[in-house]
């Protein structure tokens, strides 16, 4: 039982990696990004090839989660723009439809490319007790990595001035514009951030089990989900929402069988959307 | 004026009926190209309906796969384990995917959903729909799918026959378009997709007129769903996947030109013209559907029939 426990928090965490990067590109550019799984895929995909290369795994998983970013950095500089020239629902709409497109350009490139590498990460011990529970390296390493990952981001977000600068774009773009900050090249900083968050977190599924070219919409909907129930605007709500659900699935997995699992959670999804659009975790207004 | 325009309308309806109905004598006795346009008369229906529901009153549904399959599904299943006659049935399909839609557009009317969140709830009912064809596999096969017979008289195997059955599915669509677009319910569509908040504040109830553009759109998609199950002679969830109808329906649409009576029968067309074209790349076609969708979006938003009218300087409907 507290097997499945631990399970679900590290894929919760997993799933939340992926899901803060739905949240801070909607929270700040206003573009919900519906190929955010196929920067995941990117990412771990790299890290495959670069492994099958006889690379060290190590090094080969940092470059993975960097051309995960120097793609995320291409999409904002080239396709996003004119949905960044546009406002309100005509952004949405625009950024909705364009990244809806790319990920189907990047699922048909991967898909002809490269239609049977995967990405599996193979630890030297493959589990450890601590205190009479069998724990599978593994997971230990993937909540390790979310944990630093998410530790990083609140320092970066709350300690730095550009931190700061990047919650005010957050809370008014306007108004951080008549400060004198330009919108445009902080966006493309968390545009890159994100993408590069993605990216770990297709490693970390590679480490988790095994990560196919043909994850991605998967992947974009379950980071969508947990991105959804967490709020859409709120970072903790997304960490959050993600541990919660992926404790959900974890249970539901084993008690109720997979199909009905994602059911529970897409229908989890739908009501956050009809009963708390603003998010689970969120403060009335 | 308002005559004048009708006019345009009817001839337009005319000159498309004959124009598609000539193509089968066209293409002679190909049943490879048969096929094709007889697709690419689904696809022409299907964008009809989407155009009533996105393109007049701006609700996105990323659902019409799972709209359409969830009327197939109801009537063939009903037709193979309930032993009714597909005619009985499909009735049936087209309420219940009607009944869907209006839920859908009344539940995120009432709770203010702006276009993303119609767009999440509508794709998260997409993903529902697969997880749940392909978890209820004593009844729909999963991923097997179920065969299914032509509509008795031999009206719907394959062939001529059933091109001018899907003709008649087509026109019969562009025609409840027409009449729509001719009533009160028209114009209320054309004020909601200039200002809604305007026309809210003109008195137009902007809840009811969403809500029938959506079920009237569903209802159009799950009669099409439906006639192409017993077209096709097998139904699985990947034909109503995303990728295999949502994302054709939406380049369709985004080609011929959103808000016209024209624009999904011209994207229809040139879609399929592009469909074949990067046949030959094989597994390459989605990143080509990808490309497409995005240049789409960014520089042709306006589609065909808004370029035509501007070129040609001609009323086109």
């Amino acid at each position: 039982m507290i097997a499945i426990l631990v399970d679900g928090i590290v894929q919760g965490l997993q799933l939340s990696l992926m899901a803060v990067g739905i949240t801070l590109i909607y929270g700040l550019g206003g573009v919900l990004n519906l190929a955010h799984g196929q920067f995941a895929v990117v990412g771990g995909i790299t890290t495959a090839l670069f492994i099958g290369e006889g690379m060290n795994p190590l090094a080969a998983c940092a470059l993975g989660v960097v051309s995960a970013g120097v793609l995320g950095l291409a999409v904002d500089r080239t396709v996003l723009v004119p949905a960044y020239r546009s406002a309100g629902e005509e952004r949405l709409l625009l950024g909705l439809l364009i990244t809806l497109g790319l990920s189907f350009v990047v699922n048909g490139y991967l898909d002809y490319k490269y239609p049977n590498i995967a990405l599996t990460i193979r630890l030297a011990t493959p589990s450890f007790n601590v205190v009479g529970i069998t724990i599978r390296t593994a997971s230990a390493v993937v909540a390790l990595i979310a944990i630093v990952a998410f530790v990083l981001l609140f320092a970066f977000l709350k300690g730095t001035l550009l931190g700061k600068v990047i919650r005010s774009v957050i809370q008014n773009e306007v108004g951080a514009g008549l400060c004198g900050i330009d919108p445009g090249r902080i966006r493309t900083l968390i545009v890159t951030l994100s993408a590069m968050m993605a990216g770990l977190g297709g490693v970390a599924q590679g480490l988790f089990s095994s990560l196919g070219t043909e994850m991605g919409n998967e992947l974009t909907s379950f980071a969508l989900i947990v991105a959804v129930v967490g709020g859409v605007r709120s970072i903790n709500g997304t960490l959050a929402a993600g541990v919660l659900l992926g404790i959900v699935n974890a249970f539901a997995s084993y008690f109720v069988g997979a199909y009905l699992t994602l059911i529970i959670l897409l229908g989890t999804a739908v009501f956050t959307i009809l009963l708390r659009p603003a998010g689970l975790f969120a403060y009335r207004t | 004026m308002n005559r004048n325009r009708y006019l345009a309308d009817y001839v337009t309806l005319l000159i498309v009926a004959v124009v598609l109905a000539l193509v089968p004598l066209g293409v002679g006795g190909s049943a490879y190209y048969l096929r094709i346009a007889t697709l690419m008369l689904i696809y022409m229906a299907y964008a009809v309906a989407f155009n009533i529901i996105f393109g007049h009153t701006r609700q996105l549904f990323l659902c019409i796969g799972a709209l359409a399959g969830s009327s197939a599904y109801l009537s063939v299943v009903l037709v193979t384990k309930g032993s009714l006659p597909p005619w009985a049935t499909i009735p049936l399909g087209i309420v219940f995917a009607a009944l869907l839609g209006g839920v859908f557009s009344y539940v995120s009317v009432r709770r203010g959903l702006g276009v993303i969140f119609v767009g999440i709830v509508t794709l998260v009912f997409s993903l529902i729909f697969h997880n749940l064809i392909l978890g209820l596999r004593e009844l729909t096969n999963g991923e097997t799918g179920i065969e299914t017979r032509g509509l008795g008289a031999a009206a719907l195997e394959s062939g001529r026959g059933s091109y001018y059955v899907i003709l008649a599915v087509l026109m019969a669509c562009l025609v409840v378009y027409h009449l729509l677009m001719r009533s009160r319910a028209g114009m209320a569509f054309r004020a909601i997709a200039d200002d809604e908040i305007a026309a809210e504040l003109a008195g137009i109830d902007v809840t009811s007129y969403k809500v029938l553009a959506a079920s009237v759109g569903s209802a159009l998609v799950g009669a099409v769903g439906a006639v192409y199950a017993y077209y096709s002679g097998f139904i699985n969830p990947t034909v109503y996947a995303l990728v295999s109808v949502d994302i054709v329906v939406l380049i369709t649409l985004l080609l011929g030109g959103m808000g016209t009576l024209l624009g999904p029968v011209l994207g229809g067309v040139l879609f399929a013209v592009l469909d074949e074209l990067v046949r030959p790349l094989g597994r390459l076609n989605v990143l080509v559907y990808g490309v497409l969708m995005i240049v789409l979006v960014i520089t042709f938003r306006h589609g065909l029939v808004a370029a035509l009218r501007k070129i040609a300087k001609v009323r086109i409907p």
